[in-house]
């Protein structure tokens, strides 16, 4: 059985499901979203078991599909991802049930399985066809995720927003792609990495096409000057909504800048310079953008949601450090390992916001004020994630970051690495706010009875949390995961 | 003579006035319309491009097929978005931009 057919599966599981949500309206919520995480899991497990070998691709498939490292990795964390949110949104469904019509969300439990395989196939696509298919498949789904919640005033406002500039951001990089296919006469990454390092191409056209590809695909990874949409979209449209946008459609499009940046910026790549130049300065501005002003939030939702792009920052440097091979990963594999630590921590930080939500809390920083002695569990798990956020040591989110600064380090790129370092100190700032606000004592007209939340919510919530301490002492499997055989065998002495 | 300059100009300009009209309009429907211009724009490269590129004396139909998808997409973007234009206005009474301002900060 062969990778390809578990997309297939997702895609038509997630159209059963919309069908099946739309013909018979008696089918509970429950079924669905069981129905829904079990499409998941089965294809999860069809993932492990299956035959990852290229070879094994029938020839209309491997036509378009290649299965790489980053590929197969990718695809597992688009599986991942998509199980977490299907989880998360059954735990949030009380709260869901507010603010949709009639309290009925079936196509939000749908739609997850129809973005995870578009998510699949961007991770294995070969063109910039494939690309731009398989990412409006995403983008259109998430359209309608974000604007779901239509009951809520700011969900409705945040989808209008996503979808206006969400469309701009695709008549941009079709322009970039016409553009790159002019300049290089081929829409394949194997023919623009050629076409870039044989030098028969007009640099000012391939230059001018890198430019609108560069933005984008900014804005679907929240990159400066493109992340304004990103307060007000996390901060509007329902928690596993946000978590969705966050870790799986970032991920995505990191994968398709991955491919992009490495076709490129290919050995003797005529802009190869020019590229690594606007990366660099792009990647430090980022992290300055969403770091300064989450500072200043109160809501933890929306500082979670400036914290995410400065983290899209930090992926953008990473991206950068192309000549820098250490850990045994490559600038891509820096990405995806930095991804793969972001996953747990991100999910684990939205989903103590949304049990707070459930019990009827707000999401401000005061509402935390306390935590620890209403519930100490929730408490220490959160500030394993904040802590994890922030790059505290020991925790999974410090290895990302301090893969990106030896990056850097290597390549002397000191401007940017002083940027980076102002990010991340404020980080520790605005991550540690939330800590202290948990573990002080709470105000005396405040709600002071201990917080109760349900068994799957507090299975997810331990199980995120040991997730982040073990990758943050022992990430050695993740390594292996990521590492492409020759580079390793290489590079085995560093 | 039409060269490939001239459609590069014709396309280069729509492109320009969707985009100015995405950031200069207030009514989110005229901005739609806008952003369904760009797409035209970006398609209208995208031929012309294919019919300048010529392999064995044939145009390269590798990125008409292109076309073909985009504007699939662009429907389905249009019925998507339409639908949640309406529900926005069923709230609001108001398709103006200037009306949603609840999330700012």
């Amino acid at each position: 059985m062969s990778v390809f057919t578990i997309e297939a599966f997702l895609a038509l599981a997630g159209m059963v499901l919309l069908l099946v949500e739309a013909f018979f309206p008696k089918i509970s919520l429950k079924t669905l979203g069981t129905a829904a995480i079990g499409s998941a899991v089965v294809a999860f497990f069809l993932y492990l078991g299956c035959n990852k070998d290229t070879s094994a691709l029938p020839g209309f498939v491997a036509a378009w599909h290649q299965l790489d490292t980053l590929a197969i990795f990718y695809k597992g964390f688009a599986l991942v991802t998509t199980i977490l949110v299907l989880w998360l949104l059954l735990i949030c469904s009380p709260y869901l049930k507010r603010f949709t019509v009639d309290g009925k969300f079936g196509e939000m439990l749908a739609l997850p399985l129809i973005v995870c395989a578009g998510m699949m196939w961007m991770a294995s696509a070969k063109d910039l066809v494939t690309v731009f298919v398989s990412l409006e498949l995403v983008t259109v789904s998430f359209y309608v995720l974000v604007a779901a919640t239509r009951k809520s005033v700011i969900s409705l406002e945040a989808g209008v927003k996503y979808l206006i500039l969400g469309a701009l951001s695709t008549g941009i990089l079709v322009f970039g792609i016409a553009w790159i296919y002019g300049a290089t006469g081929s829409l394949s990454f194997e023919g623009i990495a050629a076409a870039c390092a044989n030098g028969g191409s007009n640099k000012t056209a391939l230059l001018f096409a890198t430019a609108f590809l560069l933005a984008g695909m900014g804005f679907k990874v929240a990159m400066a000057p493109f992340q304004m949409w990103v307060p007000d979209v996390y901060q509007g449209t329902s928690i596993p909504v946000t978590t969705f946008l966050s870790v799986g459609s970032k991920a995505a499009g990191f994968i398709v800048l991955t491919r992009l940046i490495d076709a490129l910026t290919v050995h003797g790549s005529l802009i190869r310079d020019e590229v690594i130049l606007m990366l660099v300065g792009l990647g430090a501005i980022t992290v300055l953008v969403g770091s300064l002003p989450a500072i200043f939030q109160t809501s933890v939702k929306r500082m979670l949601a400036y914290s995410s792009i400065s983290h899209a920052g930090f992926l953008v440097l990473a991206l950068a450090s192309r000549d820098s091979v250490r850990f045994d990963l490559s600038a891509g594999g820096i990405v995806a390992f930095y991804l793969a630590t972001y996953l747990p921590m991100t999910v684990l930080g939205f989903l103590g916001i949304a049990i707070m939500r459930i019990q009827g809390q707000g999401e401000e920083i005061q509402d935390f004020t306390g935590l620890a002695k209403r519930s100490p569990l929730l408490a220490t798990m959160l500030t394993i994630a904040f802590a994890s956020l922030a790059g505290l040591p020991l925790t999974a989110g410090f290895l990302g970051k301090m893969f990106v600064f030896v990056g850097m380090v290597d390549q002397g790129w000191w401007v940017a690495i002083g940027c980076a370092v102002i990010g991340a100190a404020a980080g520790f700032y605005y991550y540690f706010r939330i800590i202290l606000a948990m573990f002080s004592p709470a105000p005396a007209n405040a709600v002071s009875s201990s917080l109760q939340f349900g068994l799957s919510a507090r299975v997810l919530c331990v199980a995120l949390g040991i997730v982040i301490l073990v990758l943050g002492v022992y990430p050695r499997p993740l390594q292996k995961l990521l590492a492409p055989a020759p580079v390793a065998a290489q590079h085995a002495v560093k | 003579m039409v060269t490939l300059g001239h459609y590069l100009v014709v396309s280069g300009a729509l492109f320009a006035l969707g985009l100015a009209g995405v950031i200069a309009r207030r009514n989110i429907l005229i901005i739609y319309m806008c952003l369904e211009m760009m797409l035209s724009a970006a398609n209208l490269t995208l031929v012309a491009f294919s019919r300048f590129h010529l392999v064995d004396h044939l145009p390269d139909y590798g990125a008409q097929a292109l076309v073909f998808f985009t504007i699939t997409v662009a429907a389905a973007e249009v019925a998507v978005g339409l639908a949640i234009i309406v529900a926005l206005f069923r709230s609001r009474q108001s398709v103006d931009v200037d009306s949603i301002t609840k999330l700012q900060g």
